[in-house]
């Protein structure tokens, strides 16, 4: 979106949408340099925990359910229903785990607000979309090239 | 304060919160604008409204067909249109920048040092500046009676300043008591008579011109600057007796009035003429009862024939009175720059701006 005044012909004569300063309800009261260093670790370890969530889709939390399923299906004699366990139970992990993802995200946001920066986004979409691209690599190697179509591909000799 | 404390005081109101929070604060706004009144200026005899939007266009005509050469140095039209006008020769009228700028002239042109010009007191502050400037001496006569003027003539009086009616005092001489002082006054003396209010008067607007048939000393000067409400275009005129052509022509601004002037004092002529005629018959009733109903206040008024009124409270110095006036929202002026520091001058406008005045009094007195 074009937003500067010389791009718009003086549509936006005030701010750029989006620029506005956070408005807090009272002035925080910021701790020390050290405080601020502190809070500079922490919010990268925050955001190491979410590419680390974000990487549990992409294998650990599937192969977990698959797991529990046949677990299911063992027991109950019933493939249906470990399909159903294991497809239920996955949706439901995924949803908590975004939940807990959109948690630490606004969490990441505090504790860099805390450590001196004008933070007024989090960064939930990047961690989404840099996780996607690893995680598809990933998942696109195992897939051919060692569980499934590898074989075929390149039988073993 | 806590761990988590710490963190979430850098929490943000959100959109909803701010959004809610700038609507109650447009709206407190919207109320304190509502709730506030303007002070109203009445320290000026000008017209306080802006001018007629045809005088604006001519004026802006002009400036957008070009401003890169001189145009006509002695206003030949403009003087045409005065003299059709007041029906005179166009050989009796210059036009100059304001009325002030031609009564300096005049004293400019007719004192050697040391000669006096004599001029009753209170008036218009002007005189005695432009005495001094022409090296003479002002002798500010107390009262405006033509009589205490000529007992203050000597050898060395050059000019007799009338500001007719005064300012700030509102009063007036009659056209037969201005005839008799024009009759007792020696050779010498020339008299400028200051007509810049005079269609605020309750009498024909050129009843005085016939005057310069007779008494070829007198000179009569208007402006555009007060009733025509045209203040910032810096224009007036003089008009002289018949054979004054030698002395106004020495009165005529170097290489003339400037034509955006010329355009719009010539437009306002031709075309506001009974604009102005109803603002200044509104003037003049509003006058009456205005001071009437000071009066019934307590008030000590002069009898005015101008667009103010000269009033004092007893008890009651007049910068004191101004400050209070100024409080409670209304601005006059003190009559310290005038020569009476007990009285406070007021610009009669509206209905609606005396009302307010006549309130602020009765509160702040």
């Amino acid at each position: 979106m074009r937003t500067d005044p010389t791009d718009t012909g003086g549509l936006f004569i005030g701010r750029r949408p989006g620029t506005a300063p956070v408005r807090y309800r009272a002035l925080p009261q910021r701790g020390g340099a050290a405080r601020r260093r502190l809070d500079r670790t922490l919010a990268f370890a925050i955001a190491v925990l979410m590419v680390v969530v974000n990487l549990l889709f992409w294998g650990p939390l599937p192969a977990a359910w698959l797991w529990v399923g046949a677990q299911v299906n063992y027991r109950t004699n019933s493939i249906s229903l470990g399909i159903f366990v294991a497809f239920v139970g996955m949706l439901l992990t995924l949803m908590g785990a975004l939940a807990v993802l959109k948690r630490l995200d606004h969490a990441w946001v505090l504790v860099r607000r805390a450590a001196g920066y004008d933070q007024r986004k989090g960064i939930i979409g990047p961690v989404f979309a840099t996780t996607v691209v690893v995680g598809t690599v990933c998942f696109t190697i195992w897939l051919v090239f060692i569980a499934g179509l590898g074989p075929s591909l390149a039988p073993r000799s | 304060m806590g761990l988590l404390d710490y963190y979430r005081q850098f929490e943000g109101l959100s959109e909803d919160e701010v959004n809610a929070e700038l609507r109650r604060n447009a709206a407190e706004e919207r109320q304190r604008a509502l709730a506030r009144v303007d002070p109203i200026d009445l320290s000026q005899t000008t017209w306080p409204e802006l001018p007629p939007h045809t005088v604006v266009n001519a004026v802006t005509y002009i400036a957008r067909r070009g401003l890169h050469r001189y145009l006509d140095p002695h206003a030949g039209e403009l003087r045409g249109e005065l003299a059709a006008l007041h029906g005179i020769a166009a050989e009796q009228v210059v036009v100059g920048n304001g009325a002030a700028q031609l009564l300096a002239a005049t004293a400019h042109a007719l004192m050697e040092p040391g000669d006096e010009l004599v001029t009753p007191w209170p008036s218009y502050p002007l005189y005695p500046v432009m005495a001094r400037r022409a090296r003479g001496r002002a002798v500010p006569v107390p009262g405006f009676a033509a009589e205490a003027i000529v007992r203050a003539l000597n050898q060395r009086t050059r000019i007799v300043a009338l500001c007719n009616p005064n300012d700030p005092t509102g009063e007036l001489l009659s056209t037969a008591e201005l005839d008799e002082l024009l009759g007792m006054l020696p050779e010498r003396v020339v008299v400028l008579l200051d007509e810049a209010l005079a269609h605020y008067a309750e009498r024909p607007l050129d009843e005085t011109l016939p005057l310069l048939e007779r008494h070829p000393r007198l000179l009569v000067f208007r402006t555009f600057s007060k009733a025509w409400g045209l203040a910032g275009l810096r224009c007036g005129y003089a008009i002289g007796a018949p054979d004054a052509g030698p002395l106004l022509e020495r009165l005529e601004p170097e290489l003339g009035l400037n034509e955006l002037a010329q355009a719009g004092v010539l437009e306002a002529l031709r075309a506001t003429r009974p604009a102005l005629n109803r603002r200044t018959a509104a003037v003049r009733a509003e006058r009456s009862r205005l001071v009437g109903e000071l009066r019934e206040a307590g008030f000590d008024v002069t009898e005015t024939q101008a667009n103010v009124v000269w009033l004092r409270r007893d008890g009651l110095d007049g910068a004191e009175l101004a400050a209070r006036l100024q409080r409670a929202g209304v601005i006059v002026a003190t009559g310290a720059r005038f020569g009476d520091p007990t009285r406070i001058r007021a610009a009669v406008q509206s209905r609606a701006a005396s009302d307010r005045l006549v309130q602020a009094l009765s509160r702040v007195s």
